[in-house]
Formats: C-alpha cells, structure tokens, sequence
C-alpha cells in the first residue's frame, strides 16, 4: 500500500489534471465490461501497462506485485467456473468446454478490469480525485470521511508496524499462541490510541477554527483536453480493434 | 495607567474529571510582544495550561483576561478568541489531516471566511515563513517529523494570530531541526507576534526567551526576567530543575570580578567569547 501511495504521488503523470487519468481508466474499465473479453482483454492489459510503465514511469515490478493480489484470487476461482455440479442422476462433477471457456473469459476480462484502476491508483493520489468527486455531487460528509480515513491509514500503519516490530522484539512472535495473544493486545492498544487519537485531532483542529466542515485549497491543475481526446478516440480504436478480431475480420 | 496585557491567567484552578488537580490558583501574564517560556518538568501540567489560553478547556475556578477583560465561552468569543491566540499541540500529527501541506495548511485560512485567492496567498506566507514553501504539494504523511512540524505551525500561523502559543515546540527535533525553528520563531517574533512555548529545557528557555515562568505543581512558582529567575537556586530546586549551565559558567567566570551593569553572556558564542577574553588577559 506505500509503495502504491508513494507511486501516485511521484510519478512522471503527477501533474497531470486527474480527469486525464480517470477518464481513460473509467473508459478502459467500461470497455473491459462490454466488449468481447478475450479479444479486447489482452489489448486492455497491454495498454494499460504500457502507459503505466512507459507513460507514467512506474516501474514494471510494482505494477506486477499490485496486480498480483487479484490475480491470485482469479486464479483460485477457476477451476470453480471451470467446473459443474450436476445433481441430475446422483452427483457429479464434469468439466466442460463451454465452462473453461467461460472461466477464461472471466478471468481475463476482471484482469483487465482490475489493471485500468491499478493504473488509477498508481498515477493518482487521492488527493487529486477528491474534488473531481465533490464536482460530480457526492456529499461533502462523505468525501471528509474518506480523506480523514486516508490520512488516518497511514498513521495506523504506522503505529502498527512499530508496535509491531516493538512485541517482535520481546519476542511476542516465536510461537503461534504468543503471537495469537500479541496480535490481540496491539489490536486493542490500537484502538484506544485510535480514539484518543480522534479527541487529540479534535482540539487540534478546533485551534484552527474547525466549524464542522473540512474545506482546504483545491489543487491547481489544468485540464489538457488534447490529452483527453486523444485517450477516448485510443479507447475508441482499442474496442474496435477487439471487436473485428472477436469477428475474425482483422 | 499602563494598557492591560494581551492575555492574563488569574487564580486558575481545574481539575480532570476523576478529581486529579492539574491546576492550582495559577497566575500568568502574558505581554505584547514577549517571547515568553513556561518552564516545568513533563507531566506537570503545562499542556493543561496551554489547552487553556485557547479555550479548549474550560477552568472550574479563576478567570482569563483577553485584553483586560474576562473571556466567555459562547461559540462567538471562541472564534474571536482561536483567531486571535494560536495554538500549535506537541504531536504534529493531531493537528495535520489533509492530504498535502499546502491544503492542510489552507484549512484555517479558509474557516476565517476568506476568499480562496487570500487564502492562497496566506498558505504561500505562511509556508514561506518556516522555510517548508517547497513541500506545498507534498503528501502530509510523507514528510519526515522536523517537516511535519513546522507545517503544524505553518497551520496556525496561515490565520495570523496575536499570539503564538507551542507546547514543547523543539520536542523530538534534532539540533539542526532545533535551530531553523528557532529561526523561523525569531523572524516572527521580529515582525510582532507574541510567542508562548512550553519547555523542559532549562537552556533553550535561558538562551531564547525573553520572560520565564517557572511552572510547578499546577502553579507559577515565579514570572520575570530569565536572569532573575534562573539564578534563584531555591526557586529552581523547589521546582526541579537545574540552573542553565551557561548561566551558571557565567557566574563562576564573573566571580570575584564582578563588572556590575555588564550583560550576562546568554548564548554559546557569547560565552566563548567572554572566556576568551579572559584568558587574553590573564595571559597578559
């Protein structure tokens, strides 16, 4: 999770107006859903890692490990899709044609899914999608909610990390029953520090005239509309493609 | 008659819920233009102070004079009161929440009701002032604790108070970190800001303010001059704490040839420098 946050927020595309980046990772997901996966999936896939690593300069290893996880959950729900109960005469198990073929399409189009908002996260910092979100209507309570959480993950991370290594050291982890007891002692300590962490900020933002409504700057970030047309009609051109090699006209 | 002080503490008593005594009839003034530093032991109750001189916490006894006159609790006194006394908390990371510094900083700016342009122009100030101008859009959480801090302060500074009031604002700094602080302090204390701060350090309170209230138990044990009050060893002793080592060396130096009327040395170089002299003359 650092290692995405410190992506996003390091990147070659940085300073680029995140509706440059959501567009296409929102077009490219649309399309992912709809279009002939198997064709239109790889091309997807390509694409995607090409403006992550190429465009964005995020290395290929990070993209990997981050696409890693799903993948993992992909590859451990196939050979569910892949195979059918029968309960017809008794009980059996076949393996069809027609279900690997389905497990396969599944498993490429949620790939490829799952790579558009990889690139998302990974050229994007939250800060920069927040007032594309307060400009589509969400309520500004929930959008507070969501950058006081944001802030507040990486504090916990911390601290959990450090109590942690800190039980690691008096050797709160040799066996699974210490470990098992440590684990439940620093998620309580966390939770209290957590709240008293909550009253602390209270104050603290109530020096800075906190009114019940969290409003800062937003950024200053110009909209290249040249960048973003020429994203929809690449989009454009990689369902076509998708589509004519589903057809075997290409 | 002398105009009334900008903020005076008198006869203060409160007390947690649960009946511990953290304050006891304390007595504080606070002058325009002072660099002024509560000195006490840690856990003595010098954040429960502070937490005071903005109103977060209400006293059960005594009275808090803003400009002479006795402060009230309703949500508008309050706001008037925040905007014109500041205070930055020990841990920055109570007070930061926002996703970059240059938007954490522009939140206070922007509850004073001004435009987004002033308020821009604000967090270019104040982030200007503490030397941090080049983290505007760094993430908050990726700044190291020195950063962190004085984007803390820049927070509060952003909606220009009167005041400046720090608790343990060098805590956790290293002495590089210790020293641009006090820089970026001094500048601002130059252009007119009152500057509160609460400290264990006996040294940073004798070489850097210019008042010293010696906090103990709950109370101010004395208010004044850090000469004065530094050099009174019993009053010291009572409070537990050590006299200023540069104060005392001073002391040792002068001793037996006293030149009344001349300065104490009150930094490093101004010590080395009087010993130097020193030994040029008893070498010649």
């Amino acid at each position: 999770m650092r290692a995405i946050d410190h992506h996003a927020w390091t990147n070659r595309w940085r300073d680029r107006h995140p509706a440059e980046k959501l567009a296409p990772a929102g077009g490219l997901l649309l399309l992912s859903l709809v279009a002939p996966p198997l064709t239109t999936g790889p091309l997807i896939l390509a694409s995607t890692t090409l403006v992550t690593v190429r465009g964005a300069g995020v290395p290929l290893r990070t993209l990997l490990q981050v696409l890693a996880t799903p993948a993992a959950f992909l590859l451990a729900g196939v050979p569910f899709l892949a195979v059918s109960v029968d309960f017809a005469n008794g009980f059996s198990l076949q393996l069809s044609s027609a279900g690997l073929h389905m497990a396969l399409e599944t498993t490429v189009r949620a790939l490829a899914a799952v790579s558009c908002l990889a690139f998302l996260t990974l050229t994007t910092p939250l800060a920069d999608l927040v007032p594309l979100l307060r400009r589509v209507g969400v309520p500004a309570g929930i959008i507070e909610l969501i950058l006081l959480v944001y802030r507040l993950i990486f504090l916990f991370a911390e601290r959990a990390l450090t109590g942690r290594q800190a039980q690691a050291a008096r050797l709160g982890y040799t066996r699974l029953d210490r470990a098992i007891y440590s684990m439940g002692l620093l998620a309580g300590n966390l939770f209290q520090r957590a709240l008293a962490q909550a009253r602390r900020m209270e104050v603290g933002l109530a020096a800075r005239g906190y009114t019940g409504e969290l409003r800062v700057l937003r950024l200053e970030q110009t909209l290249s509309w040249w960048r973003l047309t020429a994203s929809m009609v690449s989009i454009g051109l990689i369902g076509l493609a998708g589509n004519l090699l589903a057809c075997g006209w290409l | 008659m002398s105009p009334p002080p900008l903020l005076a503490v008198r006869r203060l008593e409160y007390a947690y819920p649960g009946g511990i005594v953290a304050l006891h009839g304390l007595d504080l003034t606070i002058e325009r233009g002072r660099k002024l530093a509560i000195l006490g032991p840690n856990g003595s109750g010098k954040t429960t102070l502070l937490l005071h001189l903005n109103g977060t916490l209400r006293p059960g006894g005594g009275e808090i004079l803003l400009d002479g006159r006795a402060v009230a609790y309703d949500r508008r006194v309050l706001d008037q009161w925040r905007r014109r006394v500041g205070l930055v908390l020990q841990d920055p990371e109570d007070q930061l929440f926002a996703a970059t510094v240059g938007q954490d900083v522009s939140f206070g700016p922007l509850n004073l009701g001004l435009s987004e342009a002033e308020a821009r122009q604000r967090v270019g100030e104040a982030l200007t002032a503490l030397d941090i101008a080049s983290l505007a859009d760094r993430a908050t959480h990726n700044l190291s604790f020195g950063q962190k801090k004085r984007a803390a302060i820049a927070g509060i500074l952003a909606m220009r108070p009167e005041i400046l009031v720090l608790d343990e604002p060098t805590a956790g700094l290293d002495p590089q970190g210790v020293n641009q602080l006090l820089e970026a302090l001094q500048q601002l204390h130059e252009a007119g800001t009152t500057l509160v701060f609460s400290t264990h350090d006996v040294e940073l309170a004798y070489g850097w303010a210019d008042q010293v209230a010696v906090f103990h138990d709950g109370t101010v044990l004395a208010q004044g001059d850090p000469d004065a009050v530094l050099g009174d060893r019993t009053l010291l002793r009572q409070a537990h704490l050590q006299p200023p080592l540069l104060l005392e060396l001073a002391q040792l130096l002068e001793a037996g040839q006293g030149e009344p009327g001349r300065p104490q040395p009150r930094s490093r170089e101004a010590l080395l420098a009087r010993l130097r002299e020193r030994l040029r003359d008893r070498s010649a």
